[in-house]
């Protein structure tokens, strides 16, 4: 496709790099300048990846704006970005939570500030990169790329047991990748090419066989990052040892490249694999989303509760992605996006009392609500919106998935159906604990509310979470064709069957 | 075969100069007072810039001159080019490290010379006894050159067991290669290869075994690396770059060439050996390093690690296999004479901290050397987008293309242990904070102080490694038309 003028999808990529750039340039000492500068930054990337819808057009399935460049000729990588209805939320909630992300760390970080930002907007790129990478190899980079940063994050403006958490998150991450880099190349040799349209447009080449192995390298990949049971220890450690601002990427858009890769690169380039799996595949989403759950009941650290949550709530996505329907497919996106707003959300709201109080144990806590009246109202929208209470964005999406579900398997919706009233109760018991009762411990007596500040980060939230959970028309239809495209692929049973 | 008519000795020119420029650097040496000596250092490196400048400009031709020793093809051109940067190099980092040290053995300079031009001949030799006369060549000054410090005791027991284990390893070679010219009648690559072919049988397949293990001990492959640890441990820092990148590409050149043309028959049943070689020596070399406390010796081992990587394209073979093994080698030199730079990076008083610990906080007190060690550090464990991944990645599809998926696999799962030990030294510089006075039982030390040609150094280094792995093409461009045909 000829893209006139600038080419939007390369300018979103690297405008944060860019930014980077001028970071770097500035003297450490003014921390001040650059924090305005971040800011400025993240907030004209956002208003850029807004850009994008100018030029979309959101009733076609097919990938758009493409961008297209030779890259390494030696083995016909190309430089290749498009987008399509996924990656385009993918892309928004990305360049939304880092603009979140960055104007809730003006007070958190201390030291080295100038790294800090540095980090985040070379995380940016990173993560914009891998949904807009239409290129195996070139998504590989991208997705490595997010690695390092998030490491620092996570070791240098961690708490205790950062360096654990630094290292383990990066070992586990970078095991998973390598096992998808061999996929990608035997993926490569069968199709002698790393373009995804070409490969979507070869149709199936490559024998059932084969395709379980690659869909099993993929699996280890995107399944880390998810993080599926049994391959979630590391993300607990990651949540709570990450500054606020890591934790809300980590949460908010890192576990959404997990369920990414798998609707993208799974599903439709190993359509045979993709169906035999999906049984197994739905299995470890519902144990997820019970054992999550579960686990969450009985965290004393909201922090590592919260952690647990999102767990339970890939879980879900996972679910929706391998009930090979339209309906549940879409969900999944959706919930995807509703996870990144609300857990990010949470993350924040953790984050604040933790900034006032240093502490993140539940116990510490108890009576909040009379002493900060705008923040006991945010975190309950987000509660509920976790918990997924009707006119909220969480009920859309999972009641979504359930209904997408419910032909494949009445038990499968049952058990997930189960999930969601632990949800509610580890979510609910965790405000009560939180906010209601009385002031036990004086510390709390003098806590502050949100500073506008604070409330400016979650404004944009809370009105995504009403906005989807009451009009989620515009999010679904851009959704609609590109997701029935992909579970057509895999699975073309529902849309051949008459209603 | 004789020289075609108004080329005369224009293939030799680099050798001739670098030649010349090591008997004046000699001369220099052993006329100047002490602190003259750099003049010699300064005369090797112009020495090494001329003869860069004579291989890009000396014609190459796919014949084998002077009788048929003696090829100038592109292939022998870029691996000359790959030991002319491991000497620019180390010979960078070694007036660092006399600077700090105080004496100057101002002989180190001819004999880096001298084994390099032995190097480069064998990245030419198209013939036994010429590859064996090179081999020699650099061999000897490379004992020299790893004992050069004789009053201190490590670096006087590197050169030693190098001395020792070396030899045995070229008397090994030296039989396979006797072997070679007892089956065939000739010492040729283009007679005997095609004789071997017809009636090697069984002999020519220990000839070949016989080659490759003293071509194996000299490039630190598993089992034959047991000197390398120490060596790399004990030599001094720029002479450990020095050893552990050039005699490698030397190595690599001969290893290919000699398995194109000479034992092309018998490649395949070695085929299952070299995947064992390149698995063990990743596994080895990784492992080892994951246990080391020196930072040197655990350079050393990943210096190991670092050519099993390459043992993998060797494995693969094929076009791309031996275009991946062409382009790791650089990629390698750069990398792994970067890692070793670090260490030249802080002295403390007369001397360097050879241990992990002395790089805590360092990205405080050196911000700009610390960002460029973190691409190193990257592009040796194989992340993207970096050089290191690159090569990685050339290397694994060209297994990946073979069907040896295993290999690949082996490979991917060993970047996951290397970055285990290479981030313990990232952890360091970038999360620990300095522990100045708390340290080592050595009391307070001080900060040391920060040198900004080894700054500099690695920043160049880091944007080489940066530049080829956005844009490989760079490096491809130079390496595939030098890729051997069989």
């Amino acid at each position: 496709m000829n893209v006139p003028g600038l080419p939007i999808l390369t300018f979103v990529t690297f405008l944060p790099v860019a930014g980077m750039i001028v970071l770097l340039a500035l003297p450490g000492s003014r921390t001040k300048a650059i924090k305005i500068a971040a800011n400025v930054l993240t907030g004209l990337e956002f208003a850029a990846t807004l850009l994008i819808l100018t030029r979309f057009d959101a009733s076609a399935g097919e990938m758009q704006l493409v961008e297209r460049l030779p890259w390494i000729k030696a083995v016909g990588a190309q430089y290749l970005l498009g987008v399509d209805g996924i990656s385009l939320l993918l892309v928004l909630l990305t360049s939304l939570l880092t603009f979140v992300a960055t104007l809730s760390s003006w007070g958190a970080v201390k030291g080295r500030v100038k790294e800090f930002y540095v980090f985040l907007l070379l995380l940016e790129t990173g993560m914009i990169g891998v949904f807009l990478a239409l290129d195996l190899l070139l998504f590989y980079v991208f997705w490595e790329v997010v690695l390092v940063p998030m490491y620092f994050l996570i070791g240098i403006w961690g708490g205790e047991r950062r360096l654990y958490a630094a290292i383990k998150f990066f070992l586990y991450t970078l095991l998973g990748s390598v096992a998808m880099l061999v996929g990608i190349l035997v993926l490569r040799a069968a199709h002698q090419t790393f373009d995804w349209m070409a490969m979507i447009a070869a149709g199936p080449v490559i024998s059932p066989a084969l395709q379980g192995w690659i869909f099993l390298a993929f699996f280890l990949g995107f399944a880390i990052k998810v993080p599926m049971v049994p391959f979630h220890t590391w993300l607990p450690d990651a949540h709570v040892e990450a500054p606020t601002a890591a934790s809300v990427l980590l949460a908010g858009v890192l576990l959404k490249m997990g369920a990414y890769g798998f609707l993208r690169f799974s599903l439709p380039l190993l359509p045979d694999a993709a169906r035999r799996y999906a049984p197994a595949m739905a299995v470890l989403a519902l144990v997820a989303i019970i054992y999550g759950a579960l686990v969450s009941l009985m965290q004393k650290d909201m922090k590592r509760l919260i952690a647990y949550s999102s767990v339970s709530h890939m879980g879900f996505v996972m679910l929706g992605l391998f009930a090979l329907t339209p309906m549940a497919a879409k969900g999944a996106v959706l919930q995807m996006i509703n996870h990144g707003l609300s857990t990010g959300a949470l993350f924040l709201i953790v984050g604040i009392v933790y900034e006032r109080r240093h502490t993140r144990l539940i116990a510490e806590f108890g009576g909040l609500s009379s002493r900060m009246p705008v923040y006991a109202a945010v975190f309950l929208v987000m509660t509920m919106s976790s918990i997924g209470l009707p006119g909220l964005n969480g009920f859309i999406g999972e009641f979504m998935i359930l209904m997408g579900t419910f032909p494949v398997s009445w038990l499968w919706t049952a058990v997930a159906a189960t999930g969601i009233v632990l949800g509610a109760a580890y979510m609910l018991w965790l405000y009560q604990r939180v906010m209601f009762g009385k002031i036990v411990q004086p510390a709390n007596e003098s806590l502050r509310d949100l500073t506008v500040r604070e409330f400016a980060t979650f404004l944009p939230l809370i009105v995504l979470v009403f906005w989807i959970g009451i009009f989620p028309k515009p999010f679904l239809d851009i959704l609609d064709k590109p997701v029935e495209r992909i579970v057509r692929i895999v699975n073309p049973a529902p849309f051949e069957a008459p209603r | 075969m004789s020289v075609p008519p108004g080329y005369g000795l224009r293939p030799l020119v680099p050798e001739l100069i670098l030649l010349a420029a090591a008997v004046a650097a000699l001369f220099v040496h052993l006329f100047a007072r002490t602190r003259g000596r750099r003049a010699a250092g300064h005369i090797a490196l112009a020495g090494i810039g001329a003869a860069g400048a004579a291989l890009v400009l000396t014609p190459t031709s796919a014949e084998a001159l002077f009788g048929g020793h003696f090829v100038a093809d592109p292939f022998a051109v870029y691996f000359k080019a790959a030991v002319l940067l491991a000497g620019a190099l180390a010979l960078v980092l070694a007036f660092r490290f006399f600077d700090v040290e105080g004496s100057e053995p101002g002989e180190t300079y001819p004999l880096m010379l001298l084994a390099m031009v032995g190097m480069m001949a064998a990245a030419s030799a198209a013939d036994v006894v010429t590859t064996y006369v090179a081999f020699e060549l650099f061999a000897i000054p490379s004992y020299v050159l790893a004992g050069i410090f004789k009053k201190e005791i490590r670096s006087a027991e590197a050169g030693i067991k190098y001395f020792f284990l070396g030899t045995l390893s070229s008397a090994i070679m030296l039989l396979g290669l006797a072997l070679v010219f007892g089956l065939t009648g000739s010492t040729a690559y283009a007679e005997a290869g095609p004789a071997l072919a017809g009636a090697g049988g069984k002999a020519g397949v220990v000839a070949m075994g016989l080659v490759f293990a003293g071509l194996f001990f000299k490039a630190a492959f598993v089992p034959f690396h047991m000197w390398a640890p120490d060596v790399y441990e004990g030599a001094p820092t720029p002479l450990a770059v020095f050893l552990s990148t050039a005699p490698k590409a030397a190595v690599v050149a001969v290893l290919v060439r000699a398995m194109t043309s000479l034992f092309g028959a018998q490649v395949a049943e070695w085929r299952l050996v070299l995947q064992a070689v390149a698995i063990a020596t990743m596994f080895w070399g990784n492992l080892a390093a994951l246990a080391q406390k020196s930072l040197k010796r655990m350079l050393g081992y990943s210096a190991i690690a670092q050519a099993g990587y390459l043992a993998i394209g060797l494995a693969a073979w094929g076009d791309t296999g031996r275009m991946a093994v062409l382009f790791y080698t650089i990629v390698y030199v750069v990398m792994n004479a970067a890692a070793f730079g670090l260490i030249l990076l802080v002295d403390r008083g007369r001397r360097f901290d050879e241990t992990v610990d002395g790089l805590r906080g360092l990205v405080r007190r050196a911000p700009l050397a610390s960002a460029a060690t973190l691409v190193v550090l990257l592009s040796l464990t194989g992340i993207p987008p970096t050089a290191g991944f690159m090569g990685k990645y050339f290397l694994f599809s060209a297994a990946v293309e073979k069907g040896m998926v295993a290999l690949a696999a082996a490979g991917a799962l060993n970047s996951v242990i290397s970055l285990f030990y290479y981030f313990r030294v990232g952890k360091a510089m970038f999360l620990e904070e300095a522990a100045d006075g708390v340290a080592s039982g050595s009391g307070p030390r001080p900060s040391g102080s920060i040198s900004r040609l080894v700054t500099v150094f690695l920043a160049a280094c880091a944007v080489a490694l940066l530049l080829i792995g956005l844009l490989p093409g760079l490096l491809t461009s130079l390496a595939i038309p030098a890729v051997l045909a069989p």
